[in-house]
């Protein structure tokens, strides 16, 4: 529409605005946050596609992650190579999959692989154990951790395998309907 | 609704589609995969998977293919790959026949998208209160940005209405030579901003100053049906938008709530991902931690209440409810007798002008006091009953409150359409001058509940009584209030078309004023609440009572109250609505426009339609209510399926193992 950039190709552009929530200003100014993460790293021109991953630790400071809890696992779960060091493209896709439109499927998805700790596509009791550490600050006794993970699966669990499959959290987050606000970051 | 979508979700349940397992390589594939390393069985199998995928999308239209490509959820230079595999098969495939028509409708469709996504852009830079929102999301969580939210939707009603009234209505009226000119005795006085009266009762603001009479020019501009179409049609897209956004919102947000599942429910649905404040987050977590320990130990002792407990129980319901409904009822009386004595008191004693305006001030006043007091009274109730849920508690709050407000809107509605017609000769006008004043009064007092709801509140709390801590941000209060506030001005468009316009200035300063008071004087709620369902409670509020109520006092209006004789545009006419009969015979002498006669005559008119439409409707609901009745059943069979074959699972599992050890 008018504004000169010379960040992103037209066709780059476009490829964002199809595969992402985000519009073209959008994606200019996420491109702003990602480059004011590492500004010696991240080269302001990306119309030649380079190599570049801002690792984990600087990802982590921004203001919209700095405090949640689950900070380290939604960085390690959209970054491709699993260790949380992030190229532009996991940095979109994180943000657009936990922007206001996406659907509740893609949210469901994700969620689950970010509560998913040992990556086994089961969320197992000790995976509810470091979930509830995280949200609680550790400050419950074992006995009492043990006893929620242990209700919480029982209410969630269908094919009683004492862990929760996929299906099994799709269906609780089904009768959830706050999930959809509460799964939701701003950028 | 949502009963189909979570039988479909069983469904897969209990079938183990491929859909879930595509993307997560699952290892129970199989022997197939056992077989090979496991590295290349799940590329190969990813790259079958991608073909079907291609396949799929190319069969779709464009804007299908973006919605399926943008909900994939795999890594971005995978979509993009299926992206450009999918537009690449799309524009192979259709070389030999009509290449010429195929391309110019490809090139259509982009360019109709490209235009989507700027017109999108544009719209986002217009977006009012961005930044603020988010801030606000970010440290008190989506139940508090719900109100912000709501208030900022009205604000949006509100500039469309003014600018739908100021440029069908106002501006015809001012460019013709019969704008209304102000008599020369009466000049502007400060206290016409509080009474609406006096000086503005001869400006546009009224509807006694609009002509009926029909502006010939470049067209002719009939100023009775541009009045009475201009209300008539906002209000139908009110309701409209309403019923969307309300149908919408319940299709999302309103899934059955299961209290069995509430530790799950806590553990993994509950954290608000959105909040960014340290504080604030902390605070979460310490909720948290305390509800957790609360559950646990409710299950200790889940003791039954005996029957004299039951008994004292019930009476303590039943006193609080008919003690409420007697608060209501008796302040709807009160105001009955309270307008009745101001005109007997107008009548016979003559008081100068000024101390008669000002006296109408009076009845503002006791319905605002009422609105900003018997709440309290309400909410002390609500501390001495237990309800079961938290729930109940709030549905029970906010039912008493909505009780009051509707009884005395409802009295004030009843004094105006069956008294001052009456004792007045140009009575619309009078009616608006009461709603301005209603407005305005009602703006002080809330920025006065500000003051003392919230800044007094924390000045206790913190210096005072520390033991009552910071106050919390009373969201059902507050958005109770501007609900009321936004049906006031929805009765008052038909008498005073530009009263938006005070609403638009009165919710402008109502937002900075929360967000400032908010910040200062509040703390994130204690309980994470479900906000989700609670906005659904409000849109249904803001329609089914209160707008639901408006419409109908103007309908009422137009059908059955005779507009005054010498004033305003329907002067002369027996009812508002015989402006429309007068149309349709103008349209009739026209003989290219028979069929919007035709129309007139044998559906809006005519009782047999309405009676099939309504006999129609009630059999499509039957018909649904069966359905969602049936598949209630197929639930509960589908989710006894899926224990027994978990059941069927464990034990053939041990069955191998046992094999095996033999």
């Amino acid at each position: 529409m008018g504004n000169k950039q010379t960040t992103f190709t037209e066709e780059q552009l476009e490829a964002y605005q199809d595969c992402t929530y985000f519009t073209r200003k959008e994606i200019l100014s996420l491109h702003g946050r990602y480059r004011e993460l590492a500004p010696h790293l991240v080269p302001l021109d990306y119309t030649n596609n380079p190599d570049i991953k801002v690792p984990m630790a600087l990802i982590v400071t921004m203001p919209e992650l700095k405090e949640n809890p689950f900070r380290d696992r939604i960085v390690e779960t959209f970054s491709e190579d699993g260790q949380g060091n992030m190229s532009f493209n996991d940095f979109v896709d994180m943000f657009s999959a936990l922007c206001e439109m996406a659907p509740r499927e893609l949210k469901t998805i994700y969620a689950f692989k970010i509560y998913d700790f040992n990556r086994d596509n089961f969320i197992c009791k000790e995976d509810l154990q470091k979930t509830l550490n995280k949200l609680t600050k550790g400050e419950l006794t074992p006995e009492e951790v043990t006893l929620v993970c242990d209700k919480a699966i029982e209410e969630a669990d269908l094919d009683a395998d004492n862990k929760l499959s996929f299906s099994d959290f799709e269906n609780m987050i089904s009768k959830a309907p706050d999930f959809l606000s509460n799964f939701h970051v701003r950028i | 609704f949502s009963k189909g979508s979570e039988t479909n979700q069983i469904r897969t349940l209990a079938q183990d589609t491929e859909r879930d397992k595509r993307f997560f390589s699952n290892s129970s594939f199989g022997t197939y995969n056992a077989l090979l390393p496991t590295g290349l069985a799940q590329k190969i199998h990813r790259l079958t998977e991608e073909q079907i995928l291609i396949k799929e999308l190319v069969a779709l239209s464009t804007t299908e293919q973006i919605r399926k490509i943008r909900a994939l959820p795999v890594s971005f230079e995978e979509k993009k790959h299926v992206r450009t595999q999918a537009m690449a098969f799309k524009s192979s495939g259709q070389s030999h026949h009509f290449s010429s028509l195929r391309d110019f409708s490809q090139n259509m469709s982009l360019l109709i998208r490209r235009f989507g996504y700027s017109i999108k852009s544009v719209s986002q830079s217009l977006q009012l209160w961005r930044g603020i929102m988010k801030e606000i999301g970010g440290k008190f969580g989506s139940s508090v940005l719900n109100y912000f939210v709501l208030l900022k939707w009205l604000l949006l009603f509100n500039i469309f209405s003014f600018l739908v009234n100021f440029g069908f209505i106002t501006i015809p009226l001012l460019v013709s030579d019969l704008s209304p000119n102000v008599s020369p005795n009466v000049s502007f006085r400060g206290l016409e901003l509080l009474t609406g009266a006096g000086y503005f009762n001869y400006t546009v603001m009224y509807y006694g100053s609009y002509s009926n009479e029909t502006f010939r020019g470049l067209v002719d501009y009939d100023m009775q049906l541009a009045y009475f179409f201009t209300i008539s049609v906002y209000m139908v897209l009110c309701g409209l938008v309403l019923i969307f956004s309300m149908a919408s919102s319940f299709k999302k947000n309103y899934a059955l709530a299961d209290s069995a599942s509430n530790s799950a429910w806590q553990l993994l649905c509950s954290w608000d991902f959105s909040i960014t404040n340290e504080k604030a987050v902390n605070q979460r977590k310490n909720n948290l931690r305390i509800q957790l320990k609360e559950s646990l130990s409710e299950k200790a002792h889940r003791e039954r209440q005996t029957t004299s407990e039951q008994l004292k129980q019930y009476g303590i319901y039943f006193g609080s409810w008919l003690l409420s409904t007697g608060l209501a009822v008796g302040c709807g009386a009160s105001i009955f007798y309270l307008c009745q004595y101001e005109n007997e008191v107008r009548k016979t004693i003559n008081y100068p002008k000024f101390r008669q305006e000002a006296e109408t001030l009076l009845v503002p006043f006791v319905v605002s006091l009422m609105n900003m007091v018997i709440p309290l009274f309400f909410s002390l109730f609500n501390k001495f009953e237990q309800y079961s849920s938290q729930r109940k508690q709030i549905y029970a709050l906010l039912f008493r409150n909505v009780l009051l407000r509707i009884s005395i809107l409802g009295v004030l509605c009843y004094y105006w359409m069956n008294t001052v017609p009456q004792k007045f000769t140009c009575w619309e006008p009078v009616v608006g001058q009461a709603l301005y004043r209603l407005v305005i009064v009602d703006f002080i007092f809330l920025m006065l509940g500000s003051l003392f709801g919230e800044f007094l509140s924390n000045v206790i709390g913190t210096k005072i009584q520390p033991r009552l801590g910071v106050p919390e941000f009373d969201v059902a209060r507050n958005v109770l209030e501007i609900i009321y506030a936004q049906t006031l001005a929805w009765i008052g468009i038909y008498f005073s078309p530009l009263l938006p316009v005070i609403q638009i200035l009165k919710f402008f300063i109502l937002f900075y004023l929360k967000k400032v008071s908010l910040t200062h004087n509040c703390q994130p709620p204690r309980r994470s609440g479900r906000a989700a369902q609670m906005k659904t409670i409000f849109i249904f509020l803001l329609f089914i009572p209160f707008f639901v109520g408006a419409l109908s006092i103007v309908a009422y209006t137009a059908w059955s109250l005779t507009p005054s004789e010498h004033c305003g545009p329907f002067r002369g006419l027996n009812n508002t609505f015989s402006v429309t009969g007068e149309w349709i015979d103008d349209v009739n002498k026209l003989s290219s426009t028979q069929w919007v006669v035709w129309i007139y005559q044998n559906v809006i008119k005519s009782e047999i339609f309405y009676f099939l439409i309504t006999l129609i409707i009630l059999v499509l609901i039957y018909i649904f209510w069966q359905l969602i009745q049936g598949r209630k059943e197929l639930i509960v069979l589908l989710r006894k399926q899926i224990v027994n074959e978990g059941n069927d699972k464990s034990f053939l599992l041990e069955k191998l193992q046992n094999l095996q050890k033999s």
